[in-house]
């Protein structure tokens, strides 16, 4: 390759410039080949102006979701472009009419129309692949890309790596029809999987984390524990919604893009759900009439724009047994995640919650969340049995107990036996006791002491870049990752040809993403 | 559809042949016999391969049967293209559309300024013209730069600078910002922007603080003045290490800080040369080398060198977590949102001080309020070159300068293929067919009622064609129309010298002239209408169909005759162009063409005289009109 030899000039200088970093920050390391390139663009840009080398050195990173694409280059902070799939984009070519019309969705509709099909056109992918059809999407990602190629990134496509940055829970249909699209119309050499929860905390500088996903579709909770993905808990409730004052019964009647208008400039969420808009007289907002075009605008109480969010993300009023295991409300979902973590596991991710997604630009709705699960938390613990039964048990128990202490009788139940534990001692919640100090513990925390301890237990939100920016980061970093599909191999066999055993490549127990090594088979990982 | 009536499209024929689908194939192949290293075998040859997905079998039939195209699935409007977009392949004869083609940036240029940049400050510019040239981040309109004191005028302007929208009157005042010079707008602009990094996402606020009007640096949302305090509280408390004084980070900021992070934390991670634990597991980015190399270093005078004062660790060293903010953790306060629904709600926000969705797709992910809103450098475009996707061969390739409009190549599919056009027949004089209607209007056409189209197909080859038309007889989708091409074979004569057709009228004037005269009035199967140098013009009998719900179905012995004109109205708005009345036509052409210039193509049938027979065949959609909702 020609182009190493720039860049082994470019690794001494800066494997001299970041061992000087090292020492500075006292940590004397070894003398190192730093990663490939030095990862800075900038640099490399200087040494090496050709246009080839550009397009080899710098991968591509799109993080594709169910409503919008977003495009660039590793190494930098933020996406180039945010291409939507609305329905003017899926005209003809030479259909203006978006332009002359005005783009529709933006008054009123004619007729109401159904959930369904009111969002229908603005969706790349639904999650259920069954009512999908690919050939349509496969369509969509093609002049997807196609387009943001030639307008936003201004290289020739298909000549440099490609990383895909996708949510890890996604249908096979769909993930196939995605890669043979890219594979078979641009001559990609490989596309890198990353899945948006773990680089959504890796842009949090974190590696542990509890990513929230307030999507468009669906708000998925991820628990990332040392990068690695534990548990994933999905709920159905949409993030957008209808609007809150022309919306009938399952019927809506107003354009989708004035909806969704509305709905990001003033949706908000009160931070408290008994706080009953009684600290102030209601502000009137006017926002322009979608219902009758000769009075421009309409007031709405500003309280009212946060019913919307208020209705569909937390479904207040209603009883947790009532609803499916897919629509739970937002902090139920968090805090079940959480209880379904060890221990370990659950501290570290408590206080490291990462709000992502569309959603999560809903002001007041993260702290909303939070005050919620610490309220949960606050009620029930960190167990996960309650009800009218436990209650009655408990009692139970307690006589048991007294008469236990006279005559020493064993709990009758194995099941009361498990119980007893948390109901015998009088700190009735594990969380809630103080932690015995572990000798092994202090030892071992003596031996480091100049590390700092990770903040743990307390409900803490971190800010994110979000999972596009992770992505820039990790690629810049040359770090690869778990899923490196090839273009030859996926050309021969296509997904089938994915290696099912996911443990297969021995992740790093540091990183947790593998380094580049052994390329001859490769897997799915996450999303096998 | 937004074209105006009539219209007509072309169907790429790469539509056809849909995305090879690797798994699928494998499947397929695995199941009758067991050998995946076969190359992917022809579409034609899987008559062996009985076990076929259920899927692939449909798509089999699909192609045996030659399904008709659809121009209303949804699918169709990605493969559909105005005659004038195609390009046309010598090598593989085949048309290609943007689907089908590669295509190579042969030059950047600005589209305002029309200044080329150069291909190595293509990325550091991000992509944008890198000079004066900005858009508007309210209305996208180009901004320019104008002095404020404009009034003043006639001496040489001085002054500070703005960049002014001459569409919104939205200027840089607006977020405070003003330029020194006239010149070199954007490096100033990044100044102004950067000039404080650890707040590099607040950048109106940065920029207002240059014009003077002080904000706190902290906060982070423009109206988060009394918060600042608060905040800073938070930050202190959150990050115990941090400096107290040190503001939140913004996007670009944090980004660098995290990145520095994570570097120096693989490489201390990876780098610890008595950790034979390391040789286990594959490290994180050096790799295989960066471990030969810390075998080297740590027994080498390197070591002395670098690590001389290196303690030998027996554990390797844990990849921690980001903890600081100068590391790029950021801990999220709860007054960023109250502040921003406190701003939301005070009066001067409004609707809009609130940025549209459109506004906001081209800004930094942080901007929520007008104010936010920073002018945006206009985006660079490209000349590209374009090649067939399967040959490699080049169909187009423009000039590199961007002034100039010119192609070195071209290859446009319109002078391979005949140019479609559509016109209604207007109602002869002689009203022979009394149930013809006047078809003033294609935008409402009334249902059952015949019209007559006229379809020229004009020829741009040197060779004469011979074309056979195909339309399936009711069209596609609820509104069944009745489609009949009067005279579905036909010849286009070559392309030849204009001069040739004035001699040849001449001699033989009475061929066409009389048949046209004959036919004109009265359209009559079987028979072209009107035919010249190197055009035909074939009749196409349409009768528009009703649209499902309307009053005039019974005819169709559709039982649903009772609805409605309300219920009309709404079926047919509801359902998007569903009253748009759009024909596909199946063209397949032939010709004889000079074989000289590859005599390696196997031509069908080759002629005596160096002709090879070629034949092209493609859909076409032509859109007659609108039908009316009700007679």
């Amino acid at each position: 390759m020609s182009s190493d030899t720039p860049s082994m000039g470019a690794s001494k200088r800066a494997s001299a410039t970041s061992g000087l970093r090292n020492s500075q920050t006292a940590q004397p390391v070894s003398p190192h080949t730093p990663q490939a390139r030095s990862g800075n663009p900038s640099f490399a840009s200087s040494t090496s102006p050709s246009s080839s080398f550009r397009s080899e050195d710098d991968a591509i990173i799109f993080e594709i979701g169910a409503r919008w694409l977003r495009a660039g280059f590793e190494g930098s902070s933020a996406p180039v472009c945010v291409v939507g799939f609305g329905p003017e984009d899926s005209r003809r070519v030479g259909d203006y009419r978006g332009w002359i019309q005005g783009s529709t969705g933006a008054g009123r509709l004619p007729q109401p129309v159904d959930m369904e099909e009111w969002t229908q056109a603005y969706e790349l992918w639904r999650p259920d692949s069954r009512e999908v059809d690919l050939g349509l999407v496969e369509d969509k990602i093609e002049r997807a890309f196609r387009e943001t190629y030639n307008q936003f990134l201004l290289t020739d496509a298909g000549t440099s790596r490609l990383v895909l940055v996708l949510p890890s829970l996604m249908p096979h249909p769909l993930l196939s029809s995605l890669l043979s699209t890219l594979f078979s119309r641009w001559r990609f050499p490989s596309v890198t999987l990353l899945s948006s929860a773990t680089m959504s905390a890796t842009a949090a500088g974190l590696r542990s984390a509890l990513v929230v996903d307030i999507g468009w579709a669906e708000t998925t909770v991820t628990a990332i524990y040392e990068y690695r993905e534990m548990t994933t808990k999905r709920t159905t409730r949409l993030a957008s919604d209808g609007n809150q004052d022309t919306e009938t019964v399952d019927k809506i009647s107003v354009g989708f893009a004035y909806c969704e208008e509305v709905v990001s400039r003033f949706a908000w969420c009160k931070s408290q759900a008994e706080d009953t808009c009684s600290d102030e007289p209601d502000r009137e907002l006017s926002i322009p009439s979608p219902a009758n075009p000769e009075e421009e605008y309409m007031d709405v109480p500003f309280s009212r724009l946060a019913e919307p969010a208020e209705k569909v993300l937390f479904a207040p009023g209603v009883e947790e047994h009532e609803l499916d295991d897919e629509e739970k409300s937002l902090p139920l979902l968090v805090y079940n995640t959480l209880l379904s973590l060890y221990p370990d596991a659950r501290g570290t991710c408590m206080s490291r919650i990462v709000f992502v997604g569309g959603g999560s630009r809903i002001p007041g709705l993260r702290q909303r969340v939070l005050k919620e699960v610490s309220l949960l938390i606050d009620r029930y613990g960190w167990s996960p049995i309650r009800g009218k039964a436990l209650e009655r048990q408990r009692q139970r128990l307690e006589e048991l107990r007294l008469s236990a202490r006279k005559a020493s009788s064993p709990p009758e139940t194995p099941k009361s036996n498990a119980e007893a534990p948390s109901t015998d001692d009088e700190p009735a919640d594990p969380s809630k006791e103080v932690p015995e100090i572990d000798f092994v513990e202090q030892k071992l925390r003596r031996q480091n002491k100049d590390i700092p301890v990770p903040i743990q237990g307390v409900l803490r939100e971190v800010e994110s870049l979000g999972p596009w920016a992770g992505a820039s980061l990790t690629t810049s970093l040359k770090i690869r990752g778990m899923v490196e599909i090839e273009r030859e191999k996926f050309l021969q066999h296509g997904l089938a040809g994915a290696t099912r055993d996911i443990d297969h490549p021995v992740p790093d127990r540091r990183s947790g993403l593998r380094s580049g090594g052994d390329r001859s088979s490769w897997t799915l990982a996450g999303w096998a | 559809m937004s074209r105006p009536f009539p219209y007509t499209y072309i169907s790429c024929p790469c539509a056809d042949t849909p995305v090879p689908d690797p798994a699928r194939k494998r499947r397929s192949r695995e199941s009758p016999q067991k050998s995946p290293q076969k190359p992917p075998p022809e579409r034609a040859e899987t008559d062996q391969d009985k076990k076929l997905s259920a899927k692939e079998e449909q798509q089999e039939e699909d192609e045996d049967e030659e399904q008709t195209f659809d121009p209303r699935s949804p699918r169709s409007n990605f493969s559909l293209y105005p005659p004038e977009q195609l390009l046309y392949c010598e090598e593989c004869h085949q048309i290609k559309c943007p689907r089908c083609i590669t295509e190579e940036i042969v030059s950047w240029y600005c589209p305002s300024c029309l200044f080329e940049t150069p291909s190595s400050m293509v990325r550091s510019d991000g992509n944008r013209c890198g000079r004066n040239c900005f858009n508007c981040p309210v209305c996208t309109a180009p901004l320019a730069v104008s002095t404020i004191e404009n009034a003043t005028g006639n001496g040489p302007q001085q002054g500070p600078w703005v960049l002014s929208c001459g569409y919104c009157l939205w200027t840089t005042l607006d977020i405070g910002i003003k330029f020194d010079k006239p010149t070199n707008i954007r490096s100033q602009l990044q100044k102004m922007t950067d000039s404080t990094p650890p707040a590099a996402h607040d950048r109106s606020r940065q920029a207002s603080r240059t014009f003077g009007d002080l904000k706190h640096p902290l906060s982070s949302f423009a109206s988060a003045d009394d918060q600042s305090n608060a905040r800073e509280h938070d930050g202190e408390q959150a990050a115990p290490k941090e400096d107290p004084a040190a503001p939140p980070m913004g996007t670009d900021a944090r980004f660098a800080a995290l990145k520095n992070f994570y570097r120096t934390q693989i490489a201390e991670t990876s780098n610890s040369p008595n950790d034979h634990l390391s040789s286990e597991f594959g490290f994180s980015s050096p790799g295989a080398l960066n471990r030969l190399m810390s075998l080297y270093t740590s027994s080498s005078r390197l070591s002395g060198l670098y690590g001389g004062n290196k303690k030998p660790k027996s554990k390797p060293p844990v990849m921690r977590e980001a903890l600081t903010a100068s590391e790029g953790l950021q801990v999220a306060l709860e007054t960023n949102e109250t502040g921003m629904i406190a701003r939301l709600q005070s009066p001067e926000c409004g609707w809009d001080g609130m940025a549209s969705i459109d506004q906001r797709a081209t800004q930094s992910p942080d901007a929520r309020f007008v104010d936010d809103l920073l002018p945006l450098p206009v985006l660079l475009r490209t000349k590209r070159a374009k090649r067939c996707k399967s040959c490699k061969h080049i169909l187009v390739k423009p000039e590199s300068k961007p002034q100039s409009t010119r192609f070195r190549i071209r290859l446009i599919a319109l002078s391979y293929i005949p140019l479609p056009t559509l016109r209604p027949l207007a109602p002869s004089s002689s009203s022979a067919l009394p149930a013809m209607a006047p078809t003033s209007d294609l935008n409402s056409l009334p249902p059952l009622r015949p019209i007559h189209v006229l379809l020229t197909l004009k020829n741009h080859m040197f060779d004469p064609v011979r074309i056979t038309l195909a339309t399936p007889p009711v069209t596609p989708g609820h509104v069944a129309t009745k489609v009949t091409v009067l005279s579905p074979q036909f010849e286009i004569g070559a392309n030849s010298d204009v001069w040739d057709e004035a001699l040849q009228g001449a001699s033989a004037p009475l061929t066409s002239d009389s048949r046209s005269a004959a036919l004109r009035g009265v359209p009559e199967a079987g028979k072209v209408w009107d035919k010249g140098r190197n055009w035909t013009t074939v009749v196409l009998e349409v009768v528009p169909g009703t649209l499902p719900g309307s009053s005039a179905e019974g005819g169709d012995g559709n039982p649903n005759t009772e609805t409605n004109d309300e219920d009309v109205l709404a079926v047919a708005a509801s359902k998007q162009d569903e009253d748009v009345l759009e024909i596909p036509v199946f063209v397949h052409m032939d010709w004889d063409a000079d074989a000289q210039l590859d005599q390696q193509n196997v031509g069908k049938g080759s002629k005596p005289d160096d002709k090879v027979t070629r034949e092209l065949a493609y859909w076409m959609v032509l859109g007659v009109g609108r039908i009316q909702a009700s007679l």
